[in-house]
């Protein structure tokens, strides 16, 4: 470099020597400043000085034919000039000389030697950029096929927070693996330095010869390839928005956790890698480097966001929550990443793109939502379950709502906030903690009140009005309980628990009354002014009744079921507590009667103990489990 | 009496479809809304008739050289766009409607039309970008040639290699194989195992869609089962799903259109379309459809990538381009240079117009796509919510 650095600017010194000198005794004159001003150029210039004239065409022809001679070796060369790194550096000697030359020559193009030269130096320049195109393609080329970027991906790559192993692969070509989720600088040596370095050279003499274009071209031609190889190896397939409709969900479920890996893996690794080697390959032409960068990854990107927009256009089935929650939250937790990486001027569309489909999938979230709320709604009231027990549709409603809250935070991101707006009733003495009312919460008690209205109309059902209260006690029971202990609880607030569980006390009260009121009118004392004969025949045939009401309730009952102990045991306690007083008093006004008392015996079948031990007999249900 | 009123709506022609029948029969027609509100959307619907058929008229007077160019393309776009915004008014002022059946029916079944179209939209922005490429080709042919002092032997062999690389982007894929093979021969280069590798980057550019799809079955799908409504339907949704069929017409004809212009997979214009001209829209859809299909069957035209006029022009001015530049002998005649010159105004020319257009163009179907999901959004929304209230 050192010497055609100096005999560029040997010809400098003459071309101005040549300019400014009007005779050829100026034209020393001026040589022989040069001379003393530099020792290097003394012997260079007095050298030429005599026999040549820059203008000469000879000189022209000297300096063309050597660089002819020099670089048509290596254009018509079969052997690719970068297998011998003297020979790549020579041959981009030769280029730049060849470019610095036609710079020269350009200015002085009106001279007709100097066109003729210029013409064919020119031919000589577009034989370099093609060769060196090639050399550059292959290059490209060649660093990624040694570089095996998905072995061990599939097991390895590991996003969560828990998995904390260093496994490590000794083999260079893997990606080193599992780190903890922070720590995204896993450097990928997207080609070797060297080879880096190789392109960068070539680069900037395409672009500064005017071959940017084919240079950035031939770039991202073979990235872009590589990149989506990488990707379909992840296992992602291309699908149009209609043939996402059609998938199976179980199909769709696989496509989802496949898509959440390849869309991590490209925007935490492969696009930042495709960034860095675009940046440093067309280093000092921001300009190229920013066009190749989105001619690289626009295709991969599209192919990533269409999936997520096919999950957003997609159905909204209760089912899929789960799994559009997952596409929601990783296109959300990846934003930041598309704004670091699609900074640019031509990328901003891509991340516009990104941002729309994540609004998308909140508003399919909310549909999901309004699915789920006239799946409750239309959910028939035709068979009754037996013995009032829990109604399926409980079960499914609040085990899916418990799940969703697991994902609270979400969900408040997608429902949004809502401030109870000024002199609203929310009393904060109360300790409301739902002071700032979410529109979350707005949305599970709604579907509360759904879910309540609904059972409602299922336990009209029952022709019993008890078995009414049975059923709503047990699936109000099984709902507080699920409300209870989680993040449910805490939208819905204490308020909302304990006017629920006042709700159950009062199907439980109209239980007994139902039930048992008529039975224990039964066994009410009465004031009669019938003869003491009379008085103890109509207890004896009180007595007959009540057995007669008491066999009824405990045959009908005894499929009853109520799930939960506690209940089941505060139900047989309350029931007992005024049926096994108002018996003892009855059996022992029967037995202190005056004429028959001694005579009661025969009558009373059951001891107040054996009426305790039918009635702890119920609400087990014919066996089943409870729950 | 009836009897007579049918035959005398059906001959006085739905030339407000149908509306004609249910001014005859508003007294007779159990309607679900009051005889005043039934006028009022009587009003609303036949202007959305009436809307479409001018928009359509506009479109259809373009002259020969307008039509499937980029700025008619555009044009075409826009009138969707007004004619979506108007059609989603309706339905949002119909929204409590939509859930009743035969509406239900007839409002899922657009919106699944619908989807079918966003797919189209995807495949034609790969396509757009896919002439870009062709554009960044005549770029390269442009800068080797253009602001030159003279046109030397270098600067012709870049242009050539420029010229090659865009006809073959521009050729289907099978026929790329060959071409490719000819030009690495014709520039000396024999390094057979590269050659298959690169030719990878002429594969077509689609990253929306899977390599199985085809643009024309997804037309055919699209269009399935659109059948005119009958008298009795019409009357039993009060009109609105004469609205929901005009719309579903106009998304297939765009459609259609774009496939026609714009190059995709599987291009196949076979699409039925018939409908009757008593729609006040029918004449001017049609008679585009015929012109369309006619410049499809034109021979110059028959195995192009897509009708769009500026493909035409490219691969025209490429044509003339190669032409000359295969009978060119250096050093070049000064009449020669001139032709030279003539050749490169002519497809600086082109790369302007493509240059210029292609972004805004690419930016609108960009459009139709959003509001196309976000009409059937709206519209999903409102169904979910009406069964809300039942």
């Amino acid at each position: 470099m050192a010497d055609n650095g100096e005999q560029k600017l040997i010809a400098v010194a003459r071309h101005i020597a040549n300019t400014l000198g009007h005779t050829d005794n100026m034209t020393d004159d001026i040589l022989k400043i040069f001379s003393n001003f530099d020792g290097r150029l003394r012997e260079k210039l007095t050298e030429k000085l005599s026999d040549e004239d820059p203008r000469d065409c000879a000189t022209l022809e000297h300096t063309l034919k050597s660089l002819d001679r020099q670089i048509s070796r290596y254009v018509s060369s079969d052997q690719p000039i970068w297998s011998d790194s003297a020979d790549a550096s020579s041959f981009l000697d030769s280029v730049d000389q060849l470019i610095s030359s036609i710079r020269d020559w350009t200015q002085l193009a009106d001279d007709k030697n100097i066109a003729a030269c210029l013409y064919r130096a020119e031919d000589l320049l577009q034989q370099s950029m093609f060769r060196l195109e090639d050399e550059f393609r292959s290059l490209v080329e060649r660093g990624a096929e040694s570089f095996d970027l998905t072995r061990g991906e599939s097991t390895h790559l590991d996003f969560s927070d828990e998995d904390d192993s260093g496994e490590e692969d000794g083999d260079d070509n893997e990606i080193p693996v599992a780190h903890p989720i922070t720590d995204y600088n896993i450097i990928i040596d997207a080609l070797p330095a060297g080879t880096i370095g190789d392109l960068q050279e070539i680069a900037k003499r395409m672009v500064a010869a005017g071959y940017g274009k084919e240079c950035s071209h031939a770039y991202s031609t073979c990235r872009r390839e590589f990149l989506e190889e990488s990707l379909s190896r992840l296992g992602l397939q291309k699908l149009s928005i209609d043939e996402v409709q059609k998938l199976q969900w179980t199909q769709l479920e696989d496509e989802i956790e496949k898509w959440i890996k390849a869309i991590n893996v490209a925007l935490r690794i492969l696009f930042p890698s495709e960034r860095r080697l675009c940046d440093r390959v067309f280093l000092g032409f921001s300009s190229a480097s920013d066009l190749s960068f989105m001619e690289v990854c626009r295709g991969s990107t599209i192919q990533l966001l269409n999936f997520a927009d096919a999950v957003a256009i997609g159905s909204r089935a209760p089912e899929r929550l789960f799994k559009v929650l997952d596409v929601y939250e990783t296109m959300r937790d990846l934003l930041p990443e598309f704004e670091l990486i699609f900074s640019d001027q031509y990328c901003m569309s891509l991340r516009n793109e990104a941002i729309t489909i994540w609004k998308r999938l909140g508003e399919v979230i909310r549909g999901i939502f309004m699915e789920l709320e006239n799946l409750i709604r239309r959910d028939p009231a035709k068979a009754a379950v037996p013995g009032g027990g829990l109604h399926p549709i409980t079960r499914y409603v609040m085990n899916y709502l418990r799940a969703a809250c697991r994902s609270r935070q979400t969900l408040e991101q997608i429902f949004g906030e809502s401030i109870a707006p000024p002199g609203s009733n929310v009393d904060y003495r109360k300790g409301d903690d739902r002071a700032l009312s979410s529109s979350l919460a707005v949305q599970m008690e709604w579907i509360m009140e759904l879910l309540e209205s609904n059972l409602e109309a299922k336990s009209k059902i029952y022709r019993d009005s008890a078995l009414c209260s049975v059923f709503m006690m047990n699936n109000g029971r099984y709902i507080v309980q699920k409300v209870k202990d989680g993040e449910l609880g805490a939208l819905l607030g204490d308020d909302w628990i304990k006017k629920h569980n006042a709700k159950i006390r009062q199907y439980h009260v109209n239980y007994q009354r139902s039930s048992w009121s008529k039975v224990l009118g039964v066994l009410k004392a009465e004031n009669n002014s019938t003869s003491p004969n009379g008085a103890s025949n109509g207890l004896i045939e009180k007595l007959k009744l009540f057995y007669s009401y008491f066999e009824v309730i405990c045959k009908t009952q005894s499929s009853w079921v109520i799930f939960d102990e506690q209940s089941r045991d505060e139900l047989r306690i309350s029931v007992l507590g005024t049926l096994s007083p108002a018996y003892r008093n009855f059996i022992g006004r029967l037995q202190n009667a005056p004429d028959f008392g001694k005579y009661a015996d025969r009558h009373i079948k059951y001891g107040v103990d054996d009426i305790e031990a039918r009635i702890n007999e119920l609400f087990q249900g014919s066996g089943s489990s409870r729950r | 009496m009836p009897a007579t009123d049918c035959q005398e709506a059906s001959s006085a022609s739905f030339s407000s479809l149908g509306f004609s029948i249910l001014s005859r029969r508003r007294d007779q027609v159990h309607s679900m809304e009051s005889p005043h509100e039934a006028t009022a959307q009587e009003i609303e619907l036949e202007a959305f008739q009436k809307l479409v058929a001018e928009r359509f008229h506009e479109l259809a007077a373009s002259n020969s050289g307008e039509l499937l160019t980029i700025s008619w393309t555009r044009k075409l776009l826009e009138v969707f766009l007004c004619i979506q915004e108007e059609f989603r008014v309706i339905v949002f002022n119909k929204k409590g409607f939509l859930n009743k059946p035969p509406m239900d029916r007839y409002i899922n079944e657009f919106f699944e039309r619908s989807v079918k179209g966003l797919d189209v939209c995807n495949a034609i922005r790969d396509g757009i970008e896919q002439i870009r490429q062709w554009q960044n080709q005549l770029e390269i042919v442009l800068c080797a040639l253009d602001n030159q002092r003279s046109i030397g032997e270098g600067q012709v062999r870049r242009a050539k290699k420029a010229l090659i690389d865009l006809t073959i982007g521009m050729l289907d894929e099978k026929e790329s194989n060959t071409a490719l093979a000819h030009r690495n021969r014709s520039f000396g280069r024999n390094n057979v195992q590269r050659d298959r590798k690169s030719f990878g980057h002429f594969r077509s550019l689609s990253w929306s869609v899977s390599r199985s799809w085809s643009a024309a079955k997804q037309l055919q799908a699209l269009g399935n089962n659109m059948v005119a409504p009958r008298p009795n339907e019409v009357i039993a949704t009060n009109g609105l799903n004469v609205a929901v069929f005009t719309m579903s017409y106009v998304l297939l004809f765009v459609m259609w259109a774009l496939v026609a212009a714009i190059p995709c997979q599987d291009r196949g214009l076979q699409t039925h379309f018939s409908v009757s001209r008593q729609f006040l829209w029918a004449v001017p859809m049609l008679s585009l459809h015929e012109r369309i299909l006619e410049e499809s069957k034109k021979r110059d035209r028959k195995n192009a990538c897509g009708l769009l006029k500026e493909i035409r022009e490219i691969e025209e001015c490429a044509r003339h381009m190669n032409e000359l530049i295969d009978s060119v002998q250096f050093p070049l005649t000064e009449e020669k240079e001139g032709e030279a010159r003539n050749r490169v105004k002519e497809l600086g020319m082109v790369y302007g117009a493509i240059k210029d257009g292609l972004d805004p163009l690419e930016r609108q179907v960009r459009e139709v796509f959003h509001r196309i999901v976000r009409s059937r959004t709206e519209g999903l929304d409102s169904i979910g919510r009406a069964n809300s209230h039942d």
